[in-house]
Order: C-alpha cells, then sequence, then structure tokens
C-alpha cells in the first residue's frame, strides 16, 4: 500500500500496457485525460490525471472530486456519480 | 482419417486449449483448420501451421469454402497422404450445421470418421450466455464433450449450477475442467430446477471490422474501449485485432466486457495490423465507426 495515494500495489489496467519508456507513458497520460474529457464533459464531468500521485482525478462541476487509479474505475465511478453508464455510442456524444 | 470439430461460444478458449493440446502432443500431426466469422484471421498467429479460412461462418457463408477444403484433405487421403483433421469453428458457429454438411456429403461421410464433437466453455461466462443466447445453447446441445475452461477463475458455486445446466442441456455429454489447457478438477453439479428462458426473438451477433486509421492513438483508442465496454459490456461480446503501439505489435481481446492483458506479439506473425474486429449485437455498426473516429484519436 502506498501512503501517499492509498492505493495498493496492483498489476495495471490493460490501457496502460503500448508505452514502454517514461516519454509514452507521460504523454499517454495526457492523451488519456484529453480523450476521457471529450465523453465525460457534455455529461458535466472532467477527468486530469491527479499529477504527483499515481491515478487520475475525477470532478464534478460542484467541486466533488474522487481519485481513481485506472480507466477501468473511471467509468464506473462516472456511471455511479451519473447514474448511468457513459455510453461512447450514445448519439449526442458521437454527432 | 479422424476428425475432430472444437466449438465453443466466442472468447470460450478454443486456440488457447487447442494450443496447449498440441504442445503436449495431442492433435499433432493432425492438420488444423481455423474458421473465422470475420474477414481478418488473427488466430494463425497464434496457432502455427493452421490453414485458416476467414471471411466467414463455416456453418453458413463460409461453408463451401470449408467444404472445398475438406475435399482438398480428403483428395490428399486417397493419394496416400492421409493427415486427421481438427476443426476449430468460429464463436459464432453452429456446430450441427457443420456435422450435417459432413455427414450428408458422400466424399466427405466415406473419408472421415467424426471424432467426439468438443465444445469449450466458458466457466466465468456461460451460465448468462446459456440463459438468454440461442446460440450458445445450440452448441451446448451438440456436444458429446464439453471442456470447462477457465475453471480457476469461477467460484466454485456457480461452476456447480453451471454444471447443472449443462447436464440439462446436454445429458449425454462427458464434462470436463481445464485451465490453459490441463485437466483441472471439477465439484459435483447441483441439480438445474426451473425452466429455461425462451431465446427465440434473440437476435444473432453480427461481425464488424474496424479498419484503424492511420492517425489512430493507442491511448485514445484505450479511452474510447474501456469506456464502451463499461456501457455495452454485455452487447458487445468480442473484440479482437492486432494494433501497432509504441510499444510493438499488441493483440488485444476482450470478452464480454473483460479485456485480456494485451500480448505483444512477434513481428512474424500474418496477422493484419490495425483491424478490430468487434462481434456483438444491439448497436448499430455505422454508429460505432463514428464514435471510434471521434475518439480515437487525438
Amino acid at each position: 500500500m502506498c501512503n501517499a495515494c492509498g492505493f495498493p500495489e496492483r498489476p495495471g489496467a490493460w490501457t496502460e500496457a503500448g508505452a514502454a519508456s517514461l516519454h509514452d507513458r507521460l504523454r499517454a497520460r495526457l492523451v488519456q485525460g484529453d480523450i476521457a474529457n471529450r465523453m465525460l464533459g457534455p455529461h458535466g464531468l472532467s477527468a486530469r490525471d491527479a499529477g504527483p500521485v499515481p491515478g487520475i482525478m475525477l470532478s464534478t462541476r460542484t467541486g466533488a472530486a474522487v481519485l481513481v487509479p485506472d480507466l477501468p474505475t473511471l467509468w464506473a465511478e462516472a456511471a455511479r456519480l451519473l447514474g448511468a453508464p457513459v455510453d461512447p455510442l450514445d448519439p449526442r456524444l458521437c454527432d | 482419417m479422424r476428425l475432430t470439430i472444437l466449438a465453443g461460444y466466442l472468447g470460450a478458449g478454443k486456440t488457447t486449449w487447442l494450443r496447449h493440446q498440441r504442445h503436449i502432443g495431442n492433435f499433432v500431426p493432425a492438420h488444423v483448420i481455423v474458421n473465422e466469422a470475420a474477414g481478418i484471421p488473427v488466430d494463425d498467429a497464434l496457432l502455427t501451421g493452421a490453414q485458416v479460412l476467414a471471411g466467414g461462418c463455416c456453418c453458413c457463408a463460409g461453408k463451401e469454402a470449408f467444404r472445398t477444403a475438406l475435399h482438398q484433405r480428403a483428395d490428399l487421403s486417397s493419394r496416400g497422404m492421409p493427415q486427421d483433421v481438427v476443426i476449430e469453428t468460429s464463436g459464432l458457429a453452429d456446430p450441427a450445421s457443420i456435422l450435417e454438411m459432413i455427414r450428408t456429403d458422400p466424399l466427405l461421410r466415406h473419408h472421415f470418421t467424426l471424432e467426439p464433437t468438443t465444445v469449450l466453455v466458458d466457466a466465468l461466462h456461460a451460465r448468462d450466455q446459456l440463459m438468454s443466447d440461442a446460440l450458445a445453447r445450440r452448441q451446448i446441445t451438440v456436444a458429446d464433450r464439453i471442456i470447462l475452461t477457465k475453471v480457476d477463475q469461477a467460484s466454485r458455486s456457480d461452476i456447480q449450477l453451471l454444471l447443472g445446466l449443462l447436464q440439462r442441456l446436454a445429458p449425454m455429454a462427458r464434462i470436463e475442467g481445464s485451465h490453459m489447457g490441463e485437466p483441472y478438477p471439477l465439484p459435483s453439479a447441483s441439480a438445474f430446477v426451473g425452466d429455461l428462458p425462451d431465446t427465440a426473438n434473440d437476435p444473432l451477433p453480427q461481425a464488424h471490422t474496424l479498419h484503424m486509421p492511420a492517425d489512430m492513438n493507442w491511448t485514445a483508442f484505450g479511452v474510447w474501449l474501456s469506456a464502451l465496454l463499461h456501457a455495452r459490456g454485455r452487447d458487445i461480446m468480442r473484440v479482437k485485432g492486432v494494433i501497432r503501439t509504441p510499444a510493438g505489435r499488441l493483440l488485444v481481446q476482450t470478452v464480454r466486457g473483460i479485456v485480456q492483458k494485451p500480448e505483444v506479439i512477434p513481428k512474424t506473425s500474418h496477422a493484419i495490423d490495425n483491424h478490430l474486429v468487434f462481434i456483438g449485437r444491439g448497436y448499430d455498426t455505422d454508429r460505432l465507426e463514428q464514435s471510434f473516429r471521434k475518439f480515437a484519436r487525438l
């Protein structure tokens, strides 16, 4: 368990594959936030890289924030906040 | 020549099981025919030396290509080169129609003796599939031998309930457990009580291939796919393909919302890069393309 962030060590989500170097990983974290926001934004949520601690910070418009370890957890948490999953095939998001 | 039909629902673990069987010397030196419902073969990257019939399920659209392949094996046999055949059907195939084809074709009937039809069943997902999906049920009902895969990941009581259901659907079949192709002990079955729901109106899953544009970004793709699987994990039954990433070529595979750890595959594999096969139902494929283009790029 990490003292700073409270997350136990974990094997890593599948979405983290494909970035071998430090440079790639850093870039991947920025891209992740950007793409996630395209889907979360219209629902009034936003995600950003948590910075010094591992994980993604998911925030609502009213300022409530939750730190999640990876993307699969991010979508589960967003669904909990919204009452329905964020569906990339939702016409309101795709058009 | 002996002919073995290896069937099982999408993602049941057919290739994994067959790969291990061949590794330990079963089905060697048999000729392996792999059938893929979609146009892009992926499994040949995992099974070396296999003949791949892609672009149609061998029980319907790809039936004639499949018949031709078997006639060629029969022809080789008449010229003194008999070799047993193993057919790995696509996950969408109904083994009954393949059996019927072999039994009614005079040439094939003469050359091949059918081994017990083997159906692989995913211990994690099969109960849901069998309760709701007509195709999953049809596959079980023709099985002579059922192999339960991923047994190590399912709970004991779930396996017992699944065994009860399987015995109800295929009372004659022999049921074995397997973990990565190795035999695995099974608990005793708990009897299935009640009625099976009707599946007559269930739409059959469709395969669709996404062609990745050059400006696709792997990370963006991961964000999109993880959201999609979270929202539509029940309807998107299978995603499979090879994607080029900064770390190499990754084999991406999902089964009902669960993503297998992406495997880096060798440069020599013939799998085609940047094509992704989606098998599922309940969504519009144009919408899928549109959503992919919007979110999986920078």
